[in-house]
């Protein structure tokens, strides 16, 4: 059991102020294993506050990060996935599954995780999964203003991930969850 | 003479029917190593083995089934728990990576409580992170117990499955008794008998060392777990009165240590005594002295707390002399650091008390 944290595009301080109390109020040292990113923190704040949850923190660039260094895309492994991260700005169309899934063959990961729409999305397509989980803080995006606040914590346990999703919805937090499974490698036969 | 002793065990354990009362006599006298006797004799004084031989196939299995349920519906985490119900409801409409269908994945509701960052008390998630909390600090005790032992220490696969093995018990005691959980020190009370079991000569009983001693540990427990409960201290039940009575046991045997303790040296027995009795004496000498120590409480016919407090009386006449001539700080220090001592010649002096009569003193 593995409990990977995933959330962007807080826009802080431009856009917005902090994450939402009622998140704030949950996300508590200890229970995370990892933390990814999708980008556009702003500002090292939210860094500095992100490693207190978790010491593992991987961070890709957004276009309005202060700290330039952070890499267009990352790829990691955890248990028997790969992960891969992008803030999805580079990605043109905008949010488009085809252009998107095109990044995900190049990075070669089970589980893309972008941002930039502000929208919370899953999709599966050939090549693996796409998730996008939105906006932590709500701040508008290029888009649209209409933005409920969202991240994502996934629970990779085995072959099989619980993709649980936190949305604040008039005030209140609303959990969903998502599961998929990974099938083993094709060159072994499947029952 | 001690050859003798073990055939009088062997012999004895080997009957169809044991005479727990005659085996109790042979095992205070103290168990000798080698072979299993010590492990089978505690587990038959303990209750956890009938006396009747033919049930005991029947009875260790059973046991054994149950303690590897319970690991089953308390140990897991909440991920592997999860897991389990669904394939238990496997249908088709589950949304799975199974079907190719490309598109957006299913959302699906759960109740309020029954995700990762819920803080609600009812949340299988919330309670399995505050038992990790305990888990950490059982892993912590577990690292120094008896550290000069490769048995139990040591990052060899040996030491870490014994380890793995104490915390599974220790961890599943603490979910089965909420209003005590985990103390520190319940690690080194354990480790006597995980080490007697998992060292049995036979291999079946040895590789069940894990069950057979979470029963047993229990079972030990069971008269004197309340010592561990704080809100329980100042009750009739709580470790202030037993301590009240050890020092009762000293002013029936010796007023003149007795007086010297509370009065001169005011060296109360809290100061020393609370770890020699919640820990049953485990923290006081090595492995070896405590396995003979506890062949002594175990069979004791006064019962497991009643022959402690003997012997920690004995514990302090044994050193009276020095006692007797040292002031607060050399007392306290002599007996939060008991010395080496010949382990019969303390037991004798232990059985030989007089009885403590205050016993059976109507508690005010």
């Amino acid at each position: 059991m593995v409990l990977v944290l995933a959330l962007g595009d807080l826009h802080i301080p431009h856009r917005a102020a902090d994450l939402p109390p009622k998140f704030k109020s949950m996300l508590v040292p200890g229970k995370i294993q990892h933390i990814i990113c999708t980008g556009n923190l702003c500002i090292k704040e939210v860094q500095d506050y992100l490693k207190t949850l978790c010491p593992d923190l991987h961070i890709t660039r957004g276009e309005y990060d202060e700290d330039t260094r952070y890499p267009e895309t990352k790829t990691l492994t955890i248990g028997q996935f790969k992960l891969g991260l992008c803030h999805g700005h580079q990605v043109i169309p905008w949010g488009d599954l085809d252009s998107l899934a095109m990044l995900q063959r190049q990075l070669d990961v089970d589980i893309l995780v972008t941002g930039h729409t502000h929208q919370f999305t899953a999709y599966k397509h050939e090549a693996g999964v796409v998730i996008n989980p939105g906006s932590a803080t709500g701040a508008y995006s290029s888009i649209t203003y209409d933005v409920n606040p969202s991240f994502v914590l996934m629970d990779i346990d085995g072959l099989r991930v619980v993709v649980y999703v936190y949305e604040l919805i008039d005030g209140e937090v609303k959990v969903d969850k998502i599961d998929f499974k990974k099938t083993p490698a094709t060159t072994h036969s499947a029952h | 003479m001690l050859i003798i002793h073990y055939y009088c065990g062997t012999i004895q354990i080997s009957q169809k029917e044991i005479n727990l009362e005659k085996l109790q006599r042979i095992a205070s006298t103290g168990i000798p190593e080698g072979g299993n006797l010590r492990a089978t004799v505690w587990k038959l004084i303990l209750g956890y083995l009938p006396p009747s031989r033919d049930l005991w196939e029947k009875e260790l299995s059973e046991n054994r089934k149950k303690y590897a349920k319970l690991k089953e519906e308390l140990l897991l985490t909440p991920s592997e728990l999860a897991r389990m119900k669904e394939e238990a409801f496997q249908s088709n409409e589950h949304n799975n990576a199974h079907s190719d269908t490309a598109g957006p994945l299913i959302r699906h509701e759960i109740s309020h409580e029954d995700h990762p960052l819920s803080l609600g008390k009812a949340s299988v998630w919330h309670q399995y992170f505050e038992h990790t909390e305990i888990a950490e600090q059982i892993d912590r005790d577990l690292q120094r117990t008896h550290p000069e032992m490769k048995f139990f220490s040591g990052e060899s696969s040996f030491g870490r499955k014994h380890r793995e093995s104490m915390r599974n018990v220790l961890l599943l005691f603490s979910k089965l008794n909420p209003a005590i959980r985990y103390v520190q020190g319940m690690n080194e009370v354990l480790a006597p008998l995980y080490y007697v079991f998992s060292t049995d000569t036979d291999e079946k009983n040895a590789s069940n060392a894990e069950a057979d001693s979470f029963s047993c540990f229990v079972l030990l427990l069971s008269d004197s777990v309340d010592h561990f409960c704080q809100q329980l201290d100042n009750s009739s039940v709580g470790i202030l009165s037993t301590l009240s009575r050890l020092s009762d046991l000293l002013k029936a045997n010796d007023e003149e240590l007795w007086r010297h303790l509370e009065f001169t040296s005011k060296v109360k027995p809290q100061y020393y005594g609370f770890r020699w009795i919640t820990l049953l004496l485990t923290q006081e000498f090595n492995l070896q002295s405590i396995l003979r120590i506890w062949d002594s409480l175990i069979s004791s016919p006064f019962g497991i707390q009643e022959m402690l407090l003997r012997v920690c009386c004995a514990m302090l006449l044994c050193v009276k002399s020095r006692l007797l001539s040292g002031d607060f700080a050399a007392n306290l220090k002599l007996l939060q650091h008991y010395p080496e001592i010949n382990i019969e010649h303390l037991l004798q002096v232990a059985q030989d008390l007089t009885p403590d009569t205050s016993y059976y003193r109507m508690s005010s």
